[in-house]
């Protein structure tokens, strides 16, 4: 059975917080972004100001549409593409900046280097009163704090304890995503996150002005993060030095027959995978080399020694 | 050696008594339920009738099987006596067979046993499941109201409505008229659980009792009307409930939403001109909306009808089949509707019902509902300990 997901009330701030996330299997599965403050979200709702919309890509007509949607935390990216095309005909009919209300799926693009993209494909789109947004500021104020609150008391509690919780009508999962939250982000700094509600709190009390600092932003400037500093890991063994050896050994004979002077990464790792180096192993070895500054990536699969 | 001989003499038991394994028991009981098959045998091709269904004493219903029965004389509502009844336990509950060495007989309805309030145990609502029976229940008759149904060729009366105790609420019919009235406090002898749309249901026959007891401690029906909205995901682990409350937002519409036609006979929705059941039919407009209604911590769909569907749109069916006459296309209503619904915030309540694809709520009511933003700014200002305002 497959229960329809319910929209998480979010700040744009937490959705900016999100780095991680949870891919299903097989066919249809259902993803989920997993953020530190205890959502695990397929979909979202959310209120703020929207921008007018920009056409993604070369289409003509464009068939993909980038607009922000800015609260009193953050902003983050609201698109929609031919596949929603009520949302679509939303947001390019947009000319002006409008208090909207949006509901939609959560997409986390994470780049090569690790840094993670939130967007939120919309479902639904509304033009609202100040008040209805201010409403909405409201419920995702209050569930937001529920959700931290949840989190303390899992931090201080066993997990064989949780089935307590739900007596009280704590949803089932909203705790599962709360152990989620502590176990995937260790050490993030929540106290922090709870001050930055205050400026919501004082939107819905009726505050004026520019909604977000980040109205301040050009628009189409996507608000990226790079995942928390990992905890200092041990220092290498000597098994992963010699793979380290081994590969930029590869990298020098494969940029020595190279047109342009780069070894191509796909060549690299396939000689790799020959000498018995596969898969997330090799990926390793290439971050940590280039975490210590001996190799880059100046182009897309394109490596050299720097 | 007869089985006679050496069998002790049976003993008249109750069906909530009957304990498998037994080889020779007593029981008075009403058929409720019967079926007549034949079973072939292996050894010799041969077909043997059989007779199986259900026996009720007002204390349990129990299966029975009856092997060789009679042609004619048992029907629905036969009282029997069965003298020397084997009791086997299938899955857990105890069943009844009817062999060559158990005498049966029509016995008549004084020969039941004698149902007094006090030997039945005291239940709560909260607390019965499907196919019970047995009990009794101090309740508060939340509302009612009678209803004319046709059971086959029969035109009968069904009085319907809402009970409660403290423990929750369960919905009831009643085929007898008990003069039930709206705000009662009565004690319910001899009902059973039934279940209608996978809810169960407590249902009364001319088998039942009811008499009004002082109020005591059970709720008022307010209470239960004007419950506070409960969490969707609650009334999700609830399985739904006969009255249930839950307040969110529209965040969609699920088809079919807006105009659509139904059989003029059944009311089920026509497509293309033919009712599943009857066919070609001239479908009859009608306006509903299948809301999805979301509160962050899950959803349901409200199932508006057009009363209600015409109250949330302002726009009523004569409007939209005009509307659909300048634009032929019943998509754009479906559109429009859904513009002025996403975003809404409403309470709903009503019974909820919980199949596949999570919880539908046929709504009594529906209200949209305002918050008050100072209200929630102090209460949110507080919970952050700051001064926020």
């Amino acid at each position: 059975m497959t229960l329809r997901e319910p929209a998480w009330r979010v700040t744009a701030r937490e959705l900016e917080s999100s780095l991680e996330e949870e891919r299903g299997t097989g066919d249809r599965a259902t993803g989920y972004v997993l953020s530190p403050f205890g959502a695990r979200m397929n979909r979202v709702i959310l209120a703020g100001e929207l921008t007018p919309a920009e056409p993604v890509g070369r289409d003509d007509p464009p068939t993909f549409w980038r607009a922000r949607l800015m609260d009193p935390t953050g902003a983050v990216a609201v698109t929609a593409g031919a596949f929603q095309p009520r949302a679509m005909a939303q947001l390019r009919a947009a000319r002006e900046r409008r208090l909207a209300i949006v509901v939609g799926k959560v997409h986390l693009f994470r780049g090569r280097d690790g840094v993670a993209y939130v967007s939120v494909r919309a479902e639904g789109i509304r033009s609202v009163a100040e008040a209805d947004e201010r409403a909405l500021l409201a419920d995702v104020v209050r569930q937001t704090l529920d959700r931290l609150d949840l989190i303390e008391r899992l931090e201080h509690q066993p997990p064989e304890a949780d089935d307590a919780l739900r007596t009280p009508g704590v949803p089932g999962a909203w705790i599962r995503a709360g152990r989620e939250a502590l176990h995937r982000y260790p050490s993030v700094d929540r106290a922090a996150f709870r001050r930055e509600l205050v400026a919501a709190v004082r939107r819905v009390a009726g505050a004026t002005g520019p909604i977000s600092a980040a109205a301040e932003e050009a628009s189409g400037v996507r608000v990226t993060r790079a995942p928390p500093p990992a905890a200092p890991s041990a220092p290498p063994t000597a098994a992963e030095r010699a793979e380290e050896a081994v590969f930029l050994t590869l990298l020098d004979e494969v940029a020595d027959v190279s047109i342009d002077g780069y070894a191509d990464l796909k060549e690299v790792l396939s000689r790799l995978e020959s000498q018995g180096v596969v898969g997330t192993r090799a990926e390793s070895v290439l971050n940590r080399l280039e975490e210590e500054g001996a190799v880059e990536e100046p182009i897309v699969g394109k490596l050299r020694r720097a | 050696m007869s089985p006679s001989e050496t069998a002790p003499p049976p003993v008249e038991v109750r069906l909530r008594d009957l304990t498998p394994p037994a080889d020779s028991v007593e029981v008075v009981a009403r058929v409720v339920a019967l079926e007549r098959r034949e079973v072939t045998r292996r050894s010799d091709g041969s077909r043997r009738p059989l007779l199986s269904g259900l026996l009720s004493d007002g204390t349990a219903s129990v299966r029975f099987t009856w092997w060789d029965p009679p042609r004619e004389g048992v029907e629905r509502g036969t009282v029997l006596r069965a003298v020397g009844a084997e009791v086997r336990a299938f899955r857990g509950r105890p069943e009844l067979t009817f062999g060559w060495r158990t005498r049966i007989a029509p016995a008549s309805e004084a020969e039941l046993p004698r149902l007094t309030g006090e030997e039945l145990p005291v239940r709560k609502l909260r607390a019965l499941s499907a196919n019970e029976e047995g009990f009794r229940v101090e309740v508060r008759v939340v509302r009612v109201t009678a209803r004319t149904v046709s059971v086959g060729e029969e035109r009968r009366v069904v009085h319907e409505g809402l009970l409660a105790d403290r423990s929750g609420a369960l919905a009831f019919s009643s085929w007898s008229d008990f003069g039930l009235a709206d705000g009662e406090t009565v004690r319910v002898l001899g009902g059973y659980v039934g279940t209608f749309r996978g809810q169960p249901r407590l249902v009364l026959d001319e088998r039942a009792s009811v008499t009004r007891i002082p109020a005591g401690d059970l709720p008022p029906p307010a209470e239960i009307l004007r419950a506070a909205p409960q969490a969707i995901a609650s009334i999700e682990d609830d399985g739904g409930g006969p009255s249930v409350t839950a307040e969110g937002i529209v965040v969609g519409l699920l088809p079919p939403s807006g105009l659509v036609y139904r059989c003029p006979t059944c009311r089920r929705s026509v497509t293309g001109g033919i009712c599943r059941v009857h066919g070609q039919v001239d479908g009859q407009a009608d306006l509903r909306a299948r809301i999805v209604l979301d509160d962050g911590t899950g959803a349901l769909t409200v199932n508006a009808g057009r009363a209600e569907t015409e109250a949330l749109w302002g726009v009523s069916l004569a409007e939209a089949r005009a509307r659909l006459r300048e634009l032929p296309d019943p998509s754009v209503l479906e559109e429009q509707l859904l513009e002025t619904l996403l975003g809404r915030r409403l309470r709903v309540r009503g019974a909820g019902r919980k199949d596949d694809f999570g919880i539908t709520l046929d709504p009594e009511t529906i209200e949209p509902v305002d918050i008050d933003l100072d209200a929630a700014a102090n209460e949110l200002s507080a919970r952050l300990g700051t001064g926020a305002r």
